[in-house]
């Protein structure tokens, strides 16, 4: 979770809105791209879940630019992906062959987690108090997010507590 | 904050149709990412682009790329990178492998296109070990490393892969990993825009083979970032003295940029070429040249 080039004191709602809809593309590519190695390992109930992790992140993305349009029209962005790295994107290695739905949730409670002290660090940094509103608002979204996947989680047979690494083989001589 | 300047191309313009096939959570997915951005950042349109690989997990890295692409063979990457810019110094040229591609097999490569300083930029896929063929000891495992060729621990002391480079007089050398990818996206991008020969050994953690402190929070954990620690990239001794710390540091950024690169081979070529053209005999008498008068 990084930021390079963001003066938060200074972060107007026009960049802040893009920040935010720039953080919920870069983590609905990652859970995109998440799908597709679960697909190409025939994993799909990870695929799928990922997936559904891809269709949220899309869905909040949107809200926050018709809502950044709205208010800002086709004004030019400040902001650039190249100033933001996994602040809601699980990291690149959360990714595992042949995870179970189980794991995969984990890994996507981790960043919702990640994402929600992003918004939390940042906070006392801003001075524009409608920044600062809508950095409070994503900060209990990612909450909301959280609780969602909680619930997914929920929705699970018991774990059965044996993992892959259980069954893998100590090195042997060739 | 200042916005950076559009470019003519996206990231997305780079990324091939054909799906990876790395094992899942693997580093290379997040350095095939920082290629296309620092493609795109570079602005030349893919046909523009050759992307020359040898073999392991990590060559397959063309084929993911939307350019001209070649998977040659073993440790061979360097060699016909070299072939092909010479040919067509046009083109921009990206060499690729992993480390036991690149220093292993194929090490005895590098030293000949730094002397000659082909205008090339070479990225290094490092992950201490072979992953494609499951697990053995690669030139950069670490010494002590248990693997199935080496069940009692390794004997060996690694290669030092930007040492390596140093010595020879590389006019680039950095260093990125998957834990910044707009950092390893940028030093791409700067590596290419070098007017000579750029080396870029990236950290890429091997999810299935690698050590828990090879991944990514053990990369985090161990990660300094050179221009925080000051370090001039013009001081070549200051980055021979970093470069020493690899394997217990991971410095991230530019090591070493020549602050006055030296004309590249392809250009001297050119030159060359431009020079004897000018007394050369017309094509259709060239076989003059070998009769004895």
């Amino acid at each position: 979770m990084t930021t390079r080039g963001i003066d938060f004191k200074a972060l107007s709602l026009k960049d802040a809105l893009d920040l935010a809809v720039l953080v919920e593309e870069e983590a609905k590519e990652r859970y995109e791209d998440f799908a597709a190695q679960m697909d190409q390992h025939r994993t799909p109930d990870a695929a799928r879940f990922f997936r559904y992790m891809a269709l949220n992140e899309a869905k909040h993305g949107e809200a926050l630019a018709a809502r950044r349009a709205e208010l800002f029209g086709s004004a030019p962005s400040a902001v650039t992906r190249a100033m933001i790295f996994d602040i809601e994107a699980p990291d690149f290695d959360a990714a595992r062959a042949f995870m179970s739905p189980r794991q995969a949730m984990k890994a996507a409670l981790a960043s919702e987690v990640k994402a929600h002290a992003f918004f939390v660090e940042a906070l006392p940094a801003l001075k524009d108090a409608a920044v600062k509103a809508l950095f409070e608002e994503l900060r209990d979204e990612e909450v909301q997010h959280q609780d969602l996947v909680q619930a997914e989680l929920a929705k699970l047979p018991p774990d059965s507590g044996l993992s892959d690494e259980d069954f893998v083989d100590e090195p042997t001589a060739q | 904050m200042s916005a950076n300047a559009t470019c003519e191309f996206q990231a997305k313009d780079y990324k091939s149709d054909l799906k990876p096939i790395w094992c899942p959570g693997c580093g290379d997915y997040s350095v095939v990412q920082g290629i296309y951005r620092a493609l795109a950042a570079v602005g030349r349109p893919p046909h523009e682009v050759a992307f020359i690989s040898g073999i392991g997990c990590s060559s397959r890295i063309p084929g993911y790329t939307t350019a001209y692409g070649f998977n040659t063979v073993h440790g061979r990457a360097l060699p016909i990178a070299q072939g092909i810019k010479l040919a067509n110094p046009d083109l921009l040229v990206l060499a690729a492998g992993g480390d036991g591609d690149g220093f292993s097999i194929g090490g005895g490569h590098i030293a000949h296109l730094i002397r000659r300083n082909i205008d090339i930029t070479y990225l290094v896929m490092d992950n201490q070990i072979y992953g494609l063929t499951k697990g053995q000891l690669s030139p950069t495992s670490q010494k002590g490393r248990t693997t199935c060729t080496s069940p009692y621990g390794s004997l060996e002391n690694p290669v030092n892969p930007l040492l390596y480079v140093l010595a020879y007089g590389a006019g680039f050398v950095a260093q990125a990993s998957p834990t910044d990818l707009a950092g390893m996206a940028a030093i791409i991008e700067e590596a290419i825009r070098f007017p000579g020969f750029a080396f870029v050994n990236i950290q890429s953690p091997c999810v299935t083979y690698g050590e828990e402190v090879q991944q990514i929070k053990g990369l985090k954990a161990i990660s300094e970032n050179l221009a925080s620690l000051g370090h001039n990239p013009a001081d070549r001794l200051a980055a021979m003295d970093l470069a020493q710390h690899y394997g217990e540091k991971l410095h991230l950024g530019v090591f070493y940029r020549n602050p006055e690169p030296a004309p590249t081979y392809d250009a001297l070529i050119r030159e060359r070429q431009a020079a004897l053209s000018k007394d050369a005999p017309p094509k259709e008498r060239i076989l003059d040249l070998f009769i004895k008068k």
